[in-house]
Parts: structure tokens; C-alpha cells; sequence
């Protein structure tokens, strides 16, 4: 489904083509980049001068007609624009650099999950449910159905001349659409590593969970032996702090060696002695996937940047986008509500006007709220995280009493996460934050500008079109 | 910049022109000599006499400007258009107010100006002394890129309104130079706090790249350290493969004990160094490997460069925690300061800011609306003639939005790159992975993460984008309301006079003009509770 977005997207040249290698013809990536922006302000220019093809210059298109038309085309003018202008200073720079941070995090992820031996289940990250093909079987389908009404009644006006129109008409929403289809993969992908981040913490968790229960019910029989130490350790901490301290440093910066022996053990093992350095500490660490914390901050860290990097992109083709689809959808209810239920079915043409209006408004805001839906379950996700990590403070476990610098580390990380909160959320060059609270905003302004639209006294203008009696 | 004898170059020394520019025209009363030789703001009694000199000329022209194109607003009034001539009237002096508002500030502040440039410099001193370098060239090419956009927008629209709009047969006509006066002494302002707003916005960038700098020096360090671990170590890989778990960590940490014995005092250092595996085991294997000398050493890094065999070594200063600590604590310092001085200075131009704004909000409606009117032949305040024109009026939007626009993502940029430094903190704090660094981080972050700077306006409302989305959405409603409003006038109107024109009878009239004055206190009631929010 994504490759054939992205194939889509470098059909109508919203982004180069190529655009993982770095090193290609230059030529070859951009022309398509620059021939589809070509023909568009072509038609755009050519409709605007030579005061043909348009449909507002049919003798059929009324005032009302002709302004609406003339709103959708300039609105999607300045839609296209902005977004190609957009889209041409990111170039394939972005793309490149995506991936290269991408494969950094899933290799460190990768390695993550062999420590928390999660790799039987990867699997199952690959099938996705069924809400998924399902949403985008409805995208698809909405978007078929908008470019079919479009591109038929226009054919039936134009004849073999429709492209011209269609290209001034819908061609703009659907490139920003297409865009944002781009901003929602970016975010999904973002979303997608911040889950399995998630489920790495949830993992260390559980294992703390597990192994909190020994140790407080002094299970004498069988660990009695290494509570004894571990409390002689304790004891011992203030006077050999540092030796212990070195050697809990040994032992966690091993995790390359325990990788090997993991693969023997279940976790509930416990016989995998580690070397002790100090003759002190006998206490091992059953499951050691609590070695993946530090591993963890920093891809947390890294994906944050991460997505920093991708709204940094996409956040402002957001701004003219949101505004369209804001605009568009005021307009619709307008026409629908003011027109089209007063005389519908009486001029063809204002029909369909208002019928397109009323389409791609839906349309758009389809797309507009699955990029919020998102960008707030990848905001939520990064959140979980540090919600888990408390968790995991909460429980005490075996690994972060031992060592001061296990609790500093996860203290260390919900602090930094309270100043990414500050820092960064989705948001449109900073106009608004991308999640459900920007509908809320928008659903109240709309809601104030209907109010007043809707007091335009029509009846006037409509009765001089002779469209009422 | 940073580099001579004096320590840091004062920030002020970019603002020359500038401050040469705003003493003539009378936007700073500070003294001239002690700014062109020492380059400090201080204050000066013929200055503020200049000052309130100029002031007063200002408002006599202006009011002799407003009167002397008054005649035309007469003919508005007695053409009915009630709503458009209440706007104008009501917008008549907001150009006025605004820059008394800032010219006045600028009197009582002229002490306390020149503390916050020392302030900033005694700033920059200790950034230089933290190794954090700051350029300021830029900031005096960022000026005259300002004053030079003032010059075309101000002159452009000036000149172009002359021409087109004003009837300049008469040589009172001169006096619409006067127009301009108010907005340029206002941008004059205003390019002081932006160019000031971008020197903290640049030292808190400075702080965030030292941090980062930091981080990535260290990385390379690591990277060194395990690169030479691959290459060159040899025994310590072949110990490691052959053998898992247990001889290479006991002969690290026995390796340690020798360490700590021959480094002896420094504990956080060589707890820290302890921390990194991959620390001990390069140099142990050069050692064991070919010399056997000089064990301890590669560990400090400031000895680091004496050990001939690692002379290539990347230092990373993350790994002497009591140095770091030093650093971070002043580094956090600085921070805090300049979160200070972001403080104080938006307490300084608070009340310019808040006429700025609702000027410019005011102003975009009015122009905009009066750009309709326009458009619909009706007559506009003479004072608004330049929306006569679309070009014009598209200039002056522009002008005056982006003012507005500017400050308002320059205090937005400031304020994320202050919260910009919390997270390069805890980077440093990762990436090092060492105990004591992470209670200084956690500490430090705290510290941080309540001293957060945020720019408002009085306190009305906060200088960051969101406030501009508020707002763009508020110019759009009312514009929306007032043509509707002028839209329902006008049909009125043409109803009254067609009305008037077919029956010609007294009673008629009598009840028509009853209605339209009904209509006009309603407007009036509506355009008052419409401006009042704004203030």
C-alpha cells in the first residue's frame, strides 16, 4: 500500500524519484519534479489569461458558480504551490537522511530484542490488523471516487479537453493529499519504533515483576546463599562503593557475551553466573534484558530526534493543507446548506460545483485526521515510555538497588523526556499542535464562521439568477 | 569574534548605525559620545530633552496632518457610511500611541538599557571563558538587512501613496510625510529588541552546540577507543573470544586496583574512567603488547597527549567528571542568566509590544476592510487612503504583519532553543554513562526545567505561534462580520434611496432617517465591542 503511494507521489513529482540512493542522476530525479508543476501552471495560467476551458466561462456558470469556482481554483493554486515549493527545497536529502537514522535505530533495535529475546515474535509486527487494510481500502476508495466524479463530469463538459480543468480543479488537493499520505507514513513508521521501544520496556517490567516476588519472600532454600552476600554486598556498598561500582560497570557494559549465553537460558534460569570481580557480588541477573535500558534511552532519544527531523518537513505542508481543508469544508456546508437544498438540480453545473466542494471536503478531512490520529498515537507511545520507565522505578527491582547508576540512568531519562515534552510536539511550524485538540480549535472556529455565513441573505442573489422564483 | 585582548567584544559595537539612526530620530535618549568611544548605553539629560523635543514636534505635526486632511473625512460622515468612519476615527491615533507608547518606554528605560547590555556582555565572558564561541558579525548584517527592508517598505509605501492617492498640487500636501513618521520610529524600536531577542537566541544556541559538541567528541572518543580495540588489540580479542566470561574482566578490574593505586586521588575521574569497558582495554593491550609502560596514563586525558603511542587520541573532556561538573554547573549558570536577561528585556519593551500588537491587528483589519470598501467605490478616512489602492495595501500588510510576524517567531525561537538545552544536557549525560554525570545532569535538568524563559505581552497573552494562529483567526471573523455588516448597510441604503426617489413625500423621509439612525447607533455599539478585547 505504501509503495504504491510513493510510486503515486513520484508520478505526479512530489518527490524525487530515487529517492533512497544518494549518488543518481540528478536529471532523472527531478524532471518529474518539474514537468507536472509545469503543466499546472500551465493549465492554471492558461485558464486565468486566456479566459478559456475554464469552467466559470461557460455561459451555464452563474455568479454564484463562478465564484466558488474561482475559490476552489485559486485555493488549490496556492495548496499546490506551496506544497511543490516545499517539497523542492527538501529534496531527497530528507528522505536519505530518514532512512540512515531508521536503519540506525532498527539495528540497535534488532540487537535489543535478541538481548530481551523477543525475536520469536517478530513476526507478528509485520501483519497488520485489519483496521489497517481497511483504512486504507477506504482512503483508496474516497479518493477513486472523488478523481472519477471529477475527472467524468469535467469530460463531459470539456470533452477531450477535461485535463485542463481537472488539473486546476482536483489535481491540487489531491497532490497535498498525497503529501500528507507521506507525512502519515513518516509518522507511522515513527509510531511503529516507539511501540516496539515500548514493548522492550514492558518486557524488563515484567522480568522485574517476576523477579521482585524472591526476594521478598526470602526464598532461603534456594538463593539464600546470594542474599546473604547481597547484603553483605550492601553492607559493604559505602566502603567499597567504588569497587562495587566498577564492578557492576563490568558487568553491564557485557552485553555482547551474555548474548551467547541467553540463547541457552531461559530467563528463569539462574545459574548463569557471571564473573564476579570483586569476589563480592554473586548476584546475578537472571534475564539481562535490563542491559538494554541504556541501549533503550538512547533510541528513545533518537527516534524523538528523529521525528523532530520529519516535522520539521512535513509540519509546515501542513499549515496550507489544514487551511484548504478548513476552507473547503466552510465553503461546502455553505453551498450544500444555502444552495444546493434551495436549487439543487437546476443548473448542472452549479451542481457540481457544490457536489465537489462537499466531496473533497470530506475527502481532506480524511486525510487531516488520520495525520492528527497519528501524530497523537506517536505522541502518546513516546509518553508510554516514560510512563513504563516509573514503573519499572517503582518496583524497586533487584537491578536498580544494586546500582545507583541503574536509577540515575532512568532518572536521567524521565527528566529528559519532561524536556522533550517542553520541546517538541507534531505541530504545523508551531501554529498548532497536530493532535485532537487542533479539531476541537478548528470545530469551534468553523462552527462560528457557518454562524455567520449562514445569515448571508442568498435568496436575493439566487432570485436574480433566475435560478428562483 | 570573541578572540581579543579585552575578552569579548561588546555586543553593542553591531549596533552602531542602528543606534546612530534611532539618536536621530529620537528613539534611544542614551548619550552619543560614551556609545561612540566606550560603547556603553548610558543616560543623558540632553538626550531626553532631544527626545521629548522631537516627541512633541511629532504629535503637533501629526495632529496638523490629521487636521489638514480632515476636510475629505467630512464629506464621509455626511455620505452615511457610519460604521467606516467610526473605524477611521477610532483608528486615527493608534499610530500616534504607539509611538509615544514606545518613545516614553524608552525614556523611563534608558538607565536600565544600558545594564542589560552589560548584562550580555558580562555573559558572553563567561561563555568565552566555557570555550563557547560567539559570532556577532552576523547580528550587525542582520541590522542593516533590517534597516534596509525598513527603508524600502516605509519609502515605497510613502512615495507610492504620494504619487497615486495624494493630491500634491498643494504644498500642504507634504505634510503626509508625517504619516510615515509613526510606523518607522516604531520599526526603529522594534529592530532594537529583535536584534537583541536574536543575540540571546544565538547564546542559547551557543550553549546548546558546546553541549553537543561535547557529546560528540566524546563519541568519537568511544569510537577511537573501540576502533583501536579492534585493530590493534589483539591479545585482549583473543582473550575475549576464546574465553568467554571469565579472564579478561578479572584482569581489568585487577588492572583497576592498579590504577587506582597509581592514580591515587582523583576518585571521580578514575571511577569514570572505570566506567568505560572499552577505556581500559586498548592501552592495556598496547602495553602488554609492545612496551609495557606508561599503564595509567592514557586514562587522564589531559596526560593523554604525553603517552607517545596514542598522540592521535581524541579527547573527550566528559570523562574527567569533576571538571565536567564544573563546566555543566556553569554552563547551566549562564543559561540561567541569559533566561534572565530574556526576562528583563521583554519586561522592558512589554508595553511597546502590546501597542505593537494591537496595532498590527488593528491595523490589518482596518486595511483590509477599507480595501473592500474600496473596492465597492465607497469613500475611506483620508488618513487609510492607501487602501485605494490593492498594491499598495498589499505592501503595508506586509510591512506591518511581518513586524508582528517576526518578533512573534523570534520569541518562539528563543524560547525552544532555551528548552533546547535541558535535552543536549541529558545527552551528555547518556552518552558519558557514568554515575556521578548523571546525578549532576539530574540535578542540573531540574534546575532547567523550571527556569523555562516565555515571552508575553504584559502578560496578555504569550509571543509564540499559537497567539498567531488565535489571531489570524480573530482578523478573518471580524472582517467576515464588518463586510457583512457594511454589505447589510449598503442594501439599506440603496433600498432608502430608491425608495426615496419613487415617493418623495416628508413622512417617508422622516421615518427613513429614524431608521438610519437607529442603524448607525447600532454600529457604533457593535465597533466599540469589537476593539475593546483587543486592548
Amino acid at each position: 500500500m505504501i509503495q504504491i503511494m510513493n510510486w503515486l507521489s513520484m508520478a505526479i513529482g512530489l518527490i524525487p524519484l530515487n529517492r533512497q540512493q544518494f549518488h543518481s542522476n540528478f536529471l532523472v530525479d527531478y524532471v518529474m519534479m518539474v514537468l507536472v508543476p509545469c503543466l499546472y501552471l500551465a493549465a492554471y495560467f492558461g485558464i486565468n489569461l486566456l479566459q478559456r476551458f475554464g469552467l466559470a466561462f461557460l455561459d451555464a456558470c452563474n455568479s454564484v458558480c463562478r465564484l466558488s469556482n474561482n475559490l476552489f481554483m485559486h485555493l488549490g493554486a496556492f495548496l499546490y504551490v506551496t506544497i511543490f515549493i516545499l517539497s523542492l527545497y527538501r529534496r531527497k536529502q530528507f528522505f536519505v537522511d530518514f532512512e540512515t537514522h531508521l536503519a540506525e535505530i532498527d539495528v540497535v533495535i534488532q540487537k535489543c530484542r535478541q538481548v530481551a529475546e523477543l525475536d520469536k515474535s517478530r513476526v507478528k509486527a509485520v501483519k497488520h490488523s485489519v483496521a489497517y487494510h481497511f483504512t486504507w481500502l477506504f482512503v483508496f476508495g474516497i479518493f477513486i471516487f472523488a478523481l472519477y466524479y471529477d475527472a467524468s463530469a469535467l469530460y463531459g463538459t470539456f470533452g477531450e479537453y477535461a485535463i485542463i480543468p481537472f488539473m486546476v480543479s482536483s489535481f491540487p488537493y489531491l497532490a497535498g493529499s498525497i503529501i500528507q499520505g507521506e507525512f502519515i507514513y513518516h509518522v507511522s513508521v515513527i509510531s511503529n519504533r516507539f511501540e516496539q521501544i515500548n514493548t522492550l520496556f514492558e518486557k524488563i517490567n515484567q522480568e522485574t515483576r517476576r523477579r521482585h516476588a524472591p526476594l521478598t519472600v526470602f526464598d532461603i532454600e534456594s538463593e539464600g546463599k546470594k542474599q546473604e552476600r547481597k547484603s553483605a554486598m550492601m553492607a559493604t556498598k559505602s566502603a567499597f562503593g567504588i569497587e562495587q561500582k566498577l564492578a557492576d560497570e563490568m558487568k553491564r557494559q557485557k552485553p555482547p557475551q551474555l548474548d551467547d549465553e541467553d540463547e541457552l537460558n531461559t530467563s528463569d534460569e539462574e545459574d548463569e553466573d557471571i564473573f564476579d570481580y570483586n569476589d563480592i557480588n554473586t548476584e546475578n541477573t537472571e534475564s539481562t534484558s535490563e542491559t538494554n535500558l541504556p541501549d533503550l534511552f538512547k533510541l528513545h532519544d533518537k527516534i524523538l530526534s528523529l521525528s523532530v527531523l520529519t516535522n520539521g518537513e512535513f509540519g509546515p505542508q501542513c499549515v496550507p493543507y489544514m487551511a484548504a481543508c478548513f476552507v473547503v469544508s466552510i465553503f461546502g456546508i455553505f453551498l450544500e446548506t444555502k444552495v444546493n437544498f434551495i436549487v439543487g438540480g437546476k443548473s448542472r453545473v452549479l451542481d457540481y460545483m457544490t457536489y465537489l466542494y462537499v466531496i473533497w471536503s470530506f475527502t481532506t478531512m480524511v486525510v487531516a485526521y488520520i495525520v492528527l490520529r497519528l501524530c497523537c498515537n506517536a505522541n502518546n507511545h513516546s509518553k508510554q515510555s516514560a510512563m513504563i520507565v516509573h514503573e519499572i522505578m517503582q518496583k524497586k527491582p533487584a537491578f536498580m538497588l544494586s546500582n545507583d547508576l541503574f536509577y540515575n540512568k532512568m532518572k536521567s531519562f524521565t527528566l529528559q523526556f519532561l524536556h522533550w515534552e517542553g520541546y517538541f510536539q507534531f505541530n504545523g511550524i508551531g501554529l498548532f499542535a497536530l493532535d485532537y485538540t487542533f479539531i476541537f480549535s478548528t470545530v469551534s472556529a468553523a462552527t462560528s464562521y457557518l454562524i455567520v455565513l449562514l445569515q448571508f441573505d442568498m435568496t436575493s442573489i439566487l432570485r436574480s439568477e433566475g435560478l428562483m422564483t | 569574534m570573541s578572540q581579543p585582548t579585552p575578552l569579548v567584544q561588546p555586543l553593542l559595537l553591531q549596533f552602531q548605525q542602528l543606534f546612530f539612526l534611532s539618536k536621530m530620530v529620537g528613539v534611544l535618549p542614551q548619550n552619543l559620545d560614551k556609545f561612540r568611544y566606550k560603547n556603553v548605553l548610558e543616560k543623558s539629560r540632553n538626550g531626553m530633552l532631544y527626545m521629548l523635543g522631537v516627541l512633541s514636534i511629532y504629535v503637533v505635526l501629526y495632529n496638523l496632518l490629521i487636521y489638514s486632511f480632515g476636510e475629505e473625512d467630512r464629506t464621509l460622515k455626511a455620505s452615511q457610511s457610519t460604521l467606516t468612519f467610526v473605524i477611521g476615527l477610532f483608528l486615527t491615533y493608534i499610530g500616534l500611541i504607539m509611538m509615544a507608547t514606545d518613545q516614553l518606554t524608552a525614556l523611563f528605560n534608558q538607565g536600565q538599557l544600558g545594564e542589560l547590555y552589560e548584562r550580555i556582555r558580562v555573559v558572553d565572558e563567561r561563555l568565552y571563558r566555557e570555550e563557547c564561541l560567539l559570532d556577532n558579525s552576523c547580528i550587525a548584517k542582520r541590522i542593516r538587512i533590517m534597516l534596509i527592508m525598513t527603508f524600502i517598505f516605509e519609502i515605497s509605501i510613502l512615495v507610492a501613496t504620494y504619487i497615486n492617492l495624494v493630491d500634491y498640487t498643494q504644498w500642504l500636501s507634504l505634510l503626509w510625510i508625517v504619516s510615515a513618521v509613526p510606523t518607522f520610529v516604531n520599526t526603529l524600536d522594534k529592530i532594537w529588541f529583535a536584534v537583541s531577542l536574536y543575540a540571546l537566541k544565538e547564546r542559547f544556541e551557543a550553549i546548546n552546540a558546546t553541549l553537543e559538541d561535547l557529546v560528540m567528541e566524546h563519541e568519537k572518543y568511544k569510537a577511537w577507543l573501540t576502533g583501536d580495540d579492534a585493530t590493534t588489540a589483539t591479545v585482549g580479542n583473543r582473550t575475549a573470544d576464546s574465553q568467554q566470561s571469565s579472564p579478561p574482566p578479572q584482569y581489568d578490574s585487577n588492572l583497576e586496583y592498579l590504577y587506582k593505586e597509581l592514580g591515587g586521588i582523583d576518585t571521580g575521574s578514575l571511577r569514570n574512567s572505570g566506567g568505560k569497558n572499552h577505556n581500559k582495554v586498548a592501552p592495556i593491550a598496547h602495553s602488554m603488547n609492545s612496551f609495557g609502560e606508561t599503564i595509567p596514563t592514557p586514562h587522564k586525558p589531559q596526560r593523554m597527549n604525553t603517552n607517545p603511542l596514542i598522540n592521535m587520541a581524541h579527547e573527550s573532556e566528559l570523562n574527567d567528571a569533576a571538571k565536567v561538573e564544573i563546566k555543566l554547573n556553569n554552563l547551566c549558570q549562564v543559561h540561567d542568566e541569559i533566561c534572565e536577561i530574556g526576562k528583563a528585556m521583554n519586561g522592558l519593551w512589554s508595553y511597546p509590544i502590546l501597542s505593537l500588537m494591537a496595532y498590527g491587528f488593528l491595523i490589518f483589519t482596518a486595511q483590509l476592510y477599507f480595501l473592500y470598501c474600496a473596492t465597492q467605490s465607497q469613500s475611506i478616512p483620508s488618513l487609510f487612503r492607501s487602501a485605494k489602492n490593492p498594491f499598495i495595501t498589499v505592501i503595508v500588510l506586509v510591512y506591518t504583519s511581518g513586524k508582528c510576524i517576526y518578533l512573534i517567531y523570534l520569541s518562539w525561537k528563543t524560547s525552544l532553543a532555551s528548552k533546547r538545552t535541558g535535552i543536549s544536557l541529558h545527552k551528555c549525560g547518556v552518552v558519558a554513562d557514568d554515575n556521578l554525570l548523571y546525578e549532576i545532569v539530574n540535578h542540573l535538568s531540574l534546575k532547567l526545567l523550571n527556569h523555562s524563559v516565555d515571552f508575553s505581552a504584559c502578560g496578555f497573552f504569550t509571543l509564540d505561534m499559537e497567539t498567531l494562529y488565535g489571531v489570524s483567526g480573530g482578523i478573518t471573523s471580524y472582517l467576515i462580520i464588518l463586510i457583512q455588516f457594511n454589505l447589510a448597510a449598503q442594501q439599506a441604503k440603496d433600498a432608502i434611496q430608491s425608495f426615496n426617489s419613487f415617493n418623495d413625500t416628508a413622512g417617508f423621509v422622516g421615518a427613513a432617517t429614524e431608521m438610519d439612525n437607529n442603524s448607525s447607533t447600532l454600529y457604533d455599539m457593535i465597533t466599540t465591542t469589537m476593539m475593546t478585547p483587543t486592548y
